[in-house]
């Protein structure tokens, strides 16, 4: 299940608060399994600052393209090279190895704003409960 | 709200939890465990995908041979029965309104099978031009039956296909699997050996059944698409549409000028004497960025086409494309740029059969 210490967003990323006001972020683990396998991350250079719920990165799966949003603003510390040499390490472990990149927060608050992971919990079980009754409407050309 | 239509196949994707989407107004699996997993499986092992989108229509009658070969881009009426060809459905100013594969099954009966898109268009183009002939029947079949196609090196190892291992390539025939009757063709849409079988709908789970309980893998449209992809394969309103002429697209080679007047030939002739501006092509990423359909091409700073079908090729751990570019730029070896991201990414021109089986 997702890591009970973690904060996520509604787009379904995650951010682990570290001590010294850094964190550690990455995909959900139902982001990867949306997504199927991953084969490309676009990820920022380090000292890179992004703003919270901007744009900040992209993921690709084999079939799709998808955007990363900052689950918190501050500067990008670290990315996980592993995981862009292997973007698979995503789908394996997407709360441990699989982790994107590391933030300096500059404002550590904002987390507050989350959910946590019990909210997160009920929030991706509404999706997949709407999933069930509704037919798909993605699109291929 | 969509409503989409649904295969006969439809519970068992379901039941299989697979991830399901809209493809051509149908509710089709894009994947059931993983695209890479399934795409492995057909180039080593055997996948079977339900393709009954696609559309399975009967042209039968004294005339049905003359008005195939009035409306296709090849002749019908040459093929031997038991025959097959991939030919071209086209307007009459030359535009592709579909490819499609005409089985000939008896003297005066032909199987059609095409594209799931834009049926009721080409059902209605059929009739247009079966209006001038007597003794034509057209019956689309789809909804009564049920499309799979069983793809991979070693399907024809499988033992419930052992007694028409001997089809040859192209080859169809009616025969039985198991207790179930099907019409069954040594074609398929992946670069492997295989074979695409038709039957009734009330057959579906058994014959779905009859091959994944020998160990063929079920594999969605995910899979599909990059395997027809390695193989340089075109699909139709992707790679070509009507507002594309066969020789820009590289299918010259499925249009017969030879044979008697078809619908577009006084415009393909007229195409072909004063020649093509831009042509079909394939490139390979230098990088790890990948190309989609709909990205801009870009050469020397300009741009002069466009993706139309792009992604990862697992069998060859390059990232791959298809696409459009001017006639002079389409020489294997060019250099191009694919615009990603706002940023022109290296690529190059490449023969367009990414992949060929025992190569």
């Amino acid at each position: 299940m997702n890591p009970k210490e973690y904060k996520y967003t509604e787009e379904h990323e995650w951010i682990c608060p570290e001590g010294g006001d850094r964190g550690k972020a990455g995909l959900t683990d139902y982001a990867q399994t949306q997504l199927g396998d991953l084969v490309y991350l676009d990820l920022p250079e380090p000292g890179t600052e992004v703003e919270q719920f901007k744009k900040m990165a992209e993921i690709e799966s084999v079939k799709a393209v998808a955007d990363f949003f900052a689950p918190a603003s501050g500067k990008v510390i670290e990315v996980n090279q592993d995981a862009i040499d292997d973007p698979a390490v995503v789908n394996q472990d997407p709360y441990g190895e699989g982790w994107l990149v590391e933030l300096e927060l500059s404002k550590p608050s904002e987390l507050d704003a989350l959910m946590d992971s019990d909210k997160y919990d009920n929030f991706v079980a509404e999706l997949e409960a709407e999933a069930e009754e509704e037919e798909p409407e993605e699109k291929e050309g | 709200m969509s409503l989409l239509k649904k295969t006969p196949l439809n519970k068992v994707h379901h039941d299989l939890k697979a991830k399901m989407m809209d493809f051509a107004g149908w509710e089709l699996p894009v994947w059931y465990t993983s695209i890479l997993e399934e795409h492995r499986a057909v180039r080593s092992g055997a996948g079977i995908f339900d393709v009954s989108d696609m559309g399975r229509v009967w042209v039968t009658g004294k005339n049905a041979g003359a008005f195939l070969d009035r409306v296709l881009t090849k002749s019908a009426q040459q093929l031997e029965i038991g025959g097959a060809q991939l030919c071209l459905l086209c307007l009459e100013n030359g535009g592709i309104l579909d490819d499609l594969w005409v089985y000939r099954v008896g003297t005066e009966r032909y199987l059609i099978v095409w594209n799931a898109a834009n049926v009721e268009q080409k059902l209605d183009w059929l009739s247009r031009w079966s209006g001038q002939a007597s003794d034509v029947i057209i019956d689309d079949e789809s909804p009564n039956t049920v499309m799979v196609a069983v793809q991979g090196p070693t399907v024809h190892q499988l033992e419930n296909l052992r007694s028409i291992s001997h089809l040859p390539r192209f080859g169809h025939t009616q025969t039985e699997i198991g207790e179930l009757n099907v019409f069954l063709a040594r074609t398929g849409y992946t670069g492997e050996d295989g074979f695409e079988i038709i039957s009734d709908a009330a057959n579906a789970s058994s014959l779905w059944e009859s091959f994944t309980e020998r160990g063929v893998k079920p594999c969605g449209l995910g899979a599909r698409d990059i395997l027809r992809l390695e193989a340089g394969m075109m699909l139709c309103g992707q790679d070509m549409d009507t507002d594309t002429n066969p020789f820009e697209a590289g299918l010259g080679w499925l249009v017969d000028l030879d044979k008697g007047d078809f619908v577009g030939k006084k415009a393909l002739l007229e195409i072909k004497r004063r020649g093509i501006k831009r042509k079909f092509i394939g490139f390979q990423m230098k990088g790890r960025e990948i190309a989609r359909s709909g990205y801009i091409i870009f050469h020397s700073g300009e741009e002069v086409g466009r993706v139309t079908s792009g992604g990862y090729a697992p069998t060859l751990g390059v990232n791959i494309g298809l696409g459009y570019v001017p006639i002079e730029l389409a020489v294997i070896g060019t250099d191009i740029e694919i615009m990603i991201r706002n940023k022109p990414v290296a690529a190059q021109v490449v023969n367009k059969r990414f992949y060929r089986r025992g190569a």
